[in-house]
């Protein structure tokens, strides 16, 4: 039995309506942690190349890892795993709110949901009888993610979607609480399951190996965390709307369909402007996390609801033209009750925008005029109309109407809301992950654009290493699972303190920029934990984790998503950025375009892969991928 | 030759401008010196404010070119950064 862990999957077949309880299997769970990495694992074993990613074979994981269900800041995570019907390859979200906690209680690692109901469903799980109750939601059908969670009840752990997910909107996602596992269309696949919704309950505990160590550092971080700069203070007062500044002053905030990298007016749209104009109602936070970074605010007709996060201020702002942070904020729930990706749907709309100015479709919408996009995101949940096209997303429109050079995804992933031709590595991030173009595994552009110590965006020193180390340390983080906002926390106060203009400083980030190999080489060192991931893990599972480990466990995961998405058909031509960021500068005075072709080559050598990026057979007997 | 000076959100509500037309700046540490002046009424609160502010010319910092003595253009931006994290 493995400490940390509930040592036990639920397989739920969704035709049959049968269920059983499983053993975890220990060596996957050494292997690969949990969350996305277990689940990444099991889709691979569980399905045969080239299965329809909204038809029955396409099972649905929802998976959690060892620090879930311990309090730990920021763990109240979850992970789904399917297959992608936005992109063909790996589907991989991650979500906050009450599940994964719930999910403990019952005494679940990972929920595996097979087939397919011929009739809308919802499902109650208890964990300490050990039932599942298929239950008709033909009467929860149509309704809203909020509507749907109210009408289930307070105080449960909950899983839903809303009509997006039902219309199998490419980009739709699965809610719990206020908080969206939104990327790569997981909701889609829940809807062609015409499953609901989902409610786990139990009682159980979790075991650790040293309970004691665990809440006494525990005890400690959270006030180191209270006092930290970014998740302390500046997350803490500002919420991520805090970094509109720094991106829009980097040029990298997407502008018009990402044509541009700044908006003059960028600065409605910040968190210092809502905090200011009396949009603000009290701060809100996932579950045990002492950050905060979530807003209220007032939508008219709504009351007081989630604010917009960075992505949706910058997606459906700047991106659109539009810095009314009223109507952002009114879309942003309208888009949260639908149950769609914030991020997919801004770029979506800003690329129909521009098929619209070309003549290439008649959607009626416009850069800057916000008059008809609330009735667009209702079309386009609802499929109707031209909405049925949005619903497909950008790559799929783009085939189909053209406009392939300004069409911003990556693999079929729309791209978020960092411009990566001010951030090197955040492109070669963008081009290689293997979810397609997301920023949130690895998020190289802190180290590069908006934190405290920043290498020089536009050179090509560690342009390839960065995004190495940082989407292996994602992996493992997405497979814990935790919040990708505490490796914030990894620089200390004191270098948020120092004045970037000073020779100290300049002379610590140009040892940094040309650390090269000896960086990737500190971050696989073994010896001791080190950051918190480490310790907590060390305390809980028992096992000793470093961040040699970490990146080891990482790099794995990273492998065998990279094997997935192989075998299901993508190659490394898919490796690629959209044409505009490779061609086209964002300002006058900047250099065109982002040079990934010179990178690419070097990020392949570096991962152990060959020059069409296929992982050599030693890379993979070295990480024990089994394919 | 004329550069822009975009504000950070607080300089802008001190000065009730978001940006600032500079005449004259040949280089970031001019511009700097120009900006400054601007906040005559509030040289202590500028100074405070940009202790921790880095200076970025069209999205690059000034650090990564020659710093303050880094050559301006005509159309420039120059950008007072404050470190962040979003996602």
């Amino acid at each position: 039995m493995l400490k940390g862990y509930a040592n036990r999957i639920l397989e739920v077949d969704l035709a049959s309506r049968t269920f059983a309880f499983r053993p975890l299997d220990e060596e996957t769970a050494r292997l690969y942690l949990g969350g996305k990495g277990y689940g990444t694992r099991l889709l691979y074993d569980l399905t045969p190349p080239g299965i329809d990613p909204l038809g029955p074979e396409n099972p649905l994981i929802f998976a959690t890892g060892p620090l879930n269900g311990s309090l730990a800041p920021q763990s109240n995570r979850f992970a789904v795993v399917c297959k992608s019907p936005l992109t063909g390859g790996i589907g991989s979200s991650a979500c906050g709110g009450s599940f994964a906690f719930g999910m403990k209680k019952a005494g679940l690692d990972v929920l595996v949901l097979l087939n397919q109901s011929a009739t809308p469903l919802r499902l109650e799980i208890d964990g300490d009888r050990d039932t599942v109750a298929f239950l008709d939601a033909t009467d929860l059908w149509g309704l809203g993610t909020g509507a749907t969670q109210k009408a289930l009840g307070k105080g449960k752990y909950l899983a839903v979607i809303g009509p997006a997910g039902e219309n199998l909107v490419r980009y739709a996602g699965i809610v719990s609480q206020e908080r969206i596992a939104g990327r790569t269309g997981v909701g889609a696949v829940m809807g062609s399951k015409r499953l609901k919704a989902i409610s786990v309950a139990g009682t159980r505990k979790l075991e650790f190996e040293d309970e004691e160590k665990f809440k006494a550092y525990t005890t400690w971080l959270r006030k180191y965390f209270k006092g930290h700069p970014v998740l302390g203070e500046k997350l803490r007062r500002l919420g991520t709307m805090g970094i509109v500044s720094a991106t829009n002053a980097r040029n990298i905030i997407p502008t018009r369909n990402f044509k541009y990298g700044h908006h003059p007016e960028a600065m409605d749209l910040s968190g210092e402007y809502l905090e200011d104009h009396g949009l603000v109602g009290v701060r809100s936070s996932c579950m045990h996390c002492p950050v905060t970074c979530g807003r209220e605010v007032e939508v008219e007709g709504r009351g007081r609801v989630k604010g917009p996060e960075y992505e949706t201020v910058a997606l459906l702002g700047t991106n659109l033209e539009i810095t009314d942070l009223k109507r952002v904020s009114a879309w942003n729930n309208l888009a949260d009750d639908l149950g769609m990706d914030t991020i997919s749907l801004g770029a979506t709309l800003g690329f129909a925008m521009e098929l619209q100015e070309q003549g290439l479709l008649d959607t009626g919408l416009a850069f800057g005029e916000p008059g008809n996009i609330s009735a667009m995101i209702e079309a386009i949940a609802h499929r109707r109309g031209v909405g049925d096209e949005l619903a497909e997303g950008v790559k799929r429109m783009s085939e189909k109407f053209g406009g392939k050079d300004y069409a911003m995804h990556v693999k079929g992933l729309e791209l978020s809301g960092y411009d990566p031709r001010g951030s090197y590595a955040q492109g070669v991030e963008y081009a290689t992950t293997n979810r397609g173009g997301c920023h949130v595994q690895g998020a190289s552009m802190y180290l590069e654009s908006t934190g405290p110590l920043t290498i020089n965006p536009q050179s090509l020193r560690l342009k390839a290493e960065l995004p190495v180390v940082q989407q292996n340390l994602a992996c493992a983080i997405n497979s814990m699972v935790l919040c990708i906002f505490t490796t914030y926390g990894i620089i200390p106060g004191m270098v948020h303190r120092l004045d970037p203009k000073s020779r100290l400083y300049r002379v610590i980030v140009a040892v940094f920029e040309h650390s090269g190999p000896m960086y990737r080489w500190l971050m696989k060192l073994r010896g001791f934990p080190l950051l918190w991931f480490e310790q907590w893990l060390t305390h809980i599972t028992g096992r000793t984790f470093t961040s040699g480990h970490l990146q080891e466990i990482g790099e794995r995961i990273f492998n065998l998503e990279r094997m997935y998405n192989l075998r299901e058909g993508l190659t490394g031509q898919d490796d690629t950025l959209p044409p505009r960021i490779l061609h086209e500068s964002t300002f006058q005075h900047l250099q065109s375009g982002h040079p990934l072709d010179q990178l690419l080559p070097h990020y392949y050598k570096i991962r152990g892969w060959d020059a069409r990026g296929v992982p050599l057979p030693r890379t993979l007997a070295r990480l024990k991928v089994r394919v | 030759m004329t550069i822009t000076v975009e504000l950070t959100y607080e300089l802008a509500k001190l000065l009730g401008v978001r940006r600032l037309e500079l005449e004259g700046a040949a280089t970031v540490g001019e511009a700097l010196r120009l900006t400054r002046d601007r906040f005559a009424d509030h040289q202590e609160a500028f100074d405070r404010h940009m202790r921790a502010t880095a200076l970025v010319v069209n999205g690059v910092l000034s650090n990564h070119r020659s710093h303050l003595a880094t050559r301006l253009r005509d159309g420039d931006r120059v950008g007072l950064l404050k470190a962040a994290a979003g996602g």
